[in-house]
């Protein structure tokens, strides 16, 4: 399977690259998806229960063009990291400017160790190919200095496409946590049983992942469903693999209330949010009216009680959060302030997705809601991922909070082709 | 147990007799029972090597160890038994005294369920219902017999939930409390926060010496000491020795016995060796007029130390009392905090300091706490 894998991969990324549309997608209102070429490469790693890798771990060769575009950015940043330690170096300059230059040179720093080690392995391939030209007689040698080229020109690809990874579009929210929401759509009572399943099974995913996973609140509906449940999902990098669950997921089954085995269509909606503290949204103390319930009487001494609901409400913004079963007061006051951070934070990069280019809107794990995303068809035993048109027979598995890496990877691979789209564009 | 549960628990006598025969019906077999020192229990919790003579603190339930292997089918009876008994009381207790109602109690009942099963275990496996599940067994932190008894004592006898699992969580900790310490209230937590506001900004202040009188469980003495991260120290004070022994386990447990010193005794008297030399001074003290014991609710009533409750004729005698000691206690700047019953006690205080003390504080204001009710009153020593 090895070799078939990498054979597969190669090809995959040389049609990639040759495909004219990686410029010609701009003006196609939105980037072609590739659901062929994907299902055909998934469904290989799937038959082989392998998961897949990412664009930097495949070493593919980059086109000529890409390459040409690359190194005008590379050469761009090169001469800003030089004129910034030019004016650092002045004699005259004052803290602020200097802690100012100071940022953005670090900020710098890592693609300029990358360029810097690129110039010199590409300077080493020119020094070993003008020895190729100087002695083309002598055997020893030539197999010397060839091996050495290959080994130079594979480092060359590595730096390469590291570098490409550093430059292309990141969403800094993909390191953090993430507050999950699911909510039971059309379908009535068995929408409800299926939210349930499927908050169930991001709680054992997040498990086996080793995330925290905290519910913040479960709406029951009657039959051990929910019309309604959250969670607040802690670990590293949850919200670069969760966000691509945002959106309508279907389900067709035969539902337990069924007497006549006939199949229904509910279905569920699904929100990810990154989480966000305090800082990130600028929340002040001013803006905040913290509730709790008051007991009839004076409270106080005067009652004992386990209801320490509190309700926080965001005066600017009128949103309001309401927190209940955690065992003190602090943490249910704690745990609204983390939801109402996150639901902040979200209308904040709203805003700036609508300001930004519309190229990145149209990408994968934007967060349309209203997408329908997934199809979960129980008397097939399979499901189905209708972005990247993926298909997995492996539904109870992935009910288990098993499987989901195989959707999660393609989903990933797509944004980085995406993203890779998106640099060639504004370049 | 299927006659138990087919009564669905309408009438509370029939149950009683109904209960009698269950002790012997659901005894596990003793070969169950791993024997354990009952020493060992306590003894891991305490950093030095031998655990203490006396023990007049119980172990709450989330600290004990996990030795009472249950079958899974067995611990599911339980619970939808204590679910339909806490289903059956409905609104009467809120009705009757400001209890709680059956949506509470069945989420004590979780919390009961949460603290006395092992850890590593999910308790929602409670509702899974399966062939396999009659076969597993979970290892408790107390017999199952013991559990039915624990939830007949919260629904029969309104034994607080607190006294039940032996602890309670306040703030972002988790204190343990027992009959004799009052349990330590919500509204409370804000206090912490006043401290914590006012040390930000005045570094004399944190590395002072600070004293929660009444101290109880140690709540408030042990949320004040990590708001000075180190810097200054805390002197707790109670009356009673069962608080004491409490609260002294729960400073440990926090590793702050090199922080907060314990110390029985009334309100000033163990203080004399910091007269005028604190920074701090805070106190819940008992502020609930005798006229209202009576009529209190049950948990509270039946069962809380009237010690911390009473505070005499309109709940005032022992605020004043404090407040006509702070000046003394106070150094210059010293910050002084106390929570009442109130805005009518608040104000009291308030008119009390102006015209006794007159010269004594300044910024002397109410705060109120989250319901909206003026329940603090804060001052600062001249």
């Amino acid at each position: 399977m090895g070799m078939n894998r990498r054979f597969l991969l190669k090809n995959l990324m040389r049609a990639v690259n040759q495909l004219d549309p990686l410029t010609s997608c701009v003006t196609a209102n939105r980037p072609i998806r590739r659901p062929i070429l994907l299902s055909a490469f998934y469904n290989a790693c799937l038959s082989a229960r392998r998961s897949c890798s990412t664009v930097a771990e495949l070493q593919p060769q980059l086109s000529p063009d890409l390459l040409k575009m690359m190194d005008q950015r590379l050469s761009a940043i090169e001469q800003r990291s030089a004129c910034l330690q030019n004016l650092m170096d002045r004699p005259d300059i004052s803290q602020t400017e200097y802690s100012r230059i100071n940022k953005e040179l670090r900020k710098l720093r890592e693609s300029m160790e990358l360029i810097n080690e690129l110039r010199a392995k590409q300077k080493e391939i020119d020094g070993l190919n003008s020895m190729v030209k100087e002695c083309p007689d002598d055997r020893d040698m030539l197999d010397m200095v060839n091996e050495e080229l290959r080994q130079a020109m594979t480092k060359e690809k590595r730096l390469q496409n590291s570098l490409l990874k550093s430059l292309l579009p990141k969403d800094d929210a993909d390191e953090r946590g993430c507050i999950l929401e699911v909510r039971a759509g059309t379908g009535g009572e068995e929408a409800s049983l299926f939210a349930m399943d499927i908050f169930r099974m991001y709680e054992r995913y997040s498990h086996k992942k080793g995330w925290k996973f905290e519910v913040v609140d479960i709406m029951e509906s009657g039959l051990k469903g929910c019309k309604e449940a959250s969670a607040a999902i802690s670990g590293a990098g949850v919200y670069g693999k969760l966000k691509f669950e945002s959106g309508v997921h279907r389900v067709q089954r035969v539902p337990v209330t069924e007497k006549s085995g006939r199949i229904h269509t509910s279905a569920v909606s699904v929100a990810v949010l990154p989480q966000a503290d305090q800082v990130d949204v600028h929340l002040r103390n001013e803006d905040l009216r913290i509730d709790t319930y008051r007991a009839g009487g004076a409270g106080g001494q005067h009652v004992n009680t386990t209801n320490s609901a509190v309700r926080v409400t965001h005066i600017p913004s009128g949103i309001i959060v309401s927190i209940q079963d955690e065992r003190s007061q602090h943490m249910n006051k704690a745990k609204a302030l983390k939801v109402l951070c996150a639901k902040l934070y979200e209308i904040e990069r709203s805003r700036i997705d609508l300001e930004r280019s519309k190229l990145r809107s149209d990408q994968i794990g934007s967060g349309d809601r209203s997408e329908r995303i997934r199809t979960y068809n129980f008397p097939q035993g399979r499901v189905t991922d209708h972005r990247v048109g993926i298909t997995s027979h492996a539904i109870d598995d992935i009910l288990m909070g098993e499987d989901l890496d195989v959707f999660v990877d393609a989903l990933l691979l797509q944004q980085e082709m995406d993203a890779i789209a998106s640099f060639s564009a504004n370049q | 147990m299927e006659e138990l549960n087919s009564h669905g628990t309408r009438q509370m006598k029939v149950r009683l007799t109904g209960f009698g025969g269950l002790s012997t019906f659901i005894r596990p077999p003793l070969h169950r029972l791993k024997s354990t020192p009952c020493a060992l229990s306590s003894s891991v919790l305490f950093s030095s090597s031998s655990p203490p003579a006396s023990q007049s603190h119980q172990v709450p339930l989330f600290l004990r160890v996990p030795k009472y292997a249950t079958p899974v089918s067995d611990l599911q009876k339980w619970y939808s038994w204590a679910s339909d008994l806490a289903a059956s009381v409905g609104s009467t207790f809120l009705v009757s005294d400001n209890g709680p109602d059956s949506s509470l109690l069945c989420r004590e009942l979780r919390w009961l369920l949460e603290d006395a099963l092992q850890e590593d275990i999910d308790p929602s496996l409670i509702h899974q219902v399966g062939v396999n599940s009659a076969q597993r067994e979970v290892n408790l932190k107390t017999g199952i017999e013991d559990l039915y008894k624990l939830w007949i004592q919260r629904i029969e006898e309104r034994r607080p939930f607190q006294y039940i699992v032996g602890c309670e969580h306040w703030r972002d900790l988790v204190l343990c409390v027992q009959e004799g310490v009052l349990i330590p209230r919500p509204e409370t937590e804000i206090i912490i926060d006043l401290v914590a506001d006012v040390i930000s900004s005045n570094r004399g202040l944190k590395e002072g010496f600070w004293a929660d009188l009444g101290t109880g469980s140690g709540a408030i003495a042990i949320g004040t000491a990590r708001a000075l991260g180190g810097c200054g120290n805390v002197i707790a004070t109670d009356l009673s020795p069962v608080a004491v022994k409490v609260a002294s386990f729960n400073v440990q447990r926090y590793g702050l016995q090199g922080v907060v010193e314990v110390r029985e005794g009334s309100w000033f008297e163990p203080l004399k060796d910091v007269q005028g030399k604190l920074a701090g001074l805070v106190s819940n003290p008992p502020y609930i007029p005798s006229e209202n014991i009576p009529g209190l609710q049950a948990e509270v009533g039946r069962h809380e130390p009237k010690l911390a409750l009473d505070g005499g004729v309109d709940g005032m005698d022992h605020l004043l009392h404090l407040c006509q000691g702070a000046a003394s206690m106070l150094r210059t700047g010293g910050f002084f905090a106390l929570e009442t019953n109130g805005e009518k006690q608040s104000k009291l205080i308030l008119d009390y300091m102006e015209k006794e003390h007159r010269g004594t504080f300044y910024n002397a204001k109410a705060v109120p706490d989250f319901a909206g009710v003026l329940r603090f009153v804060t001052a600062f020593r001249v």
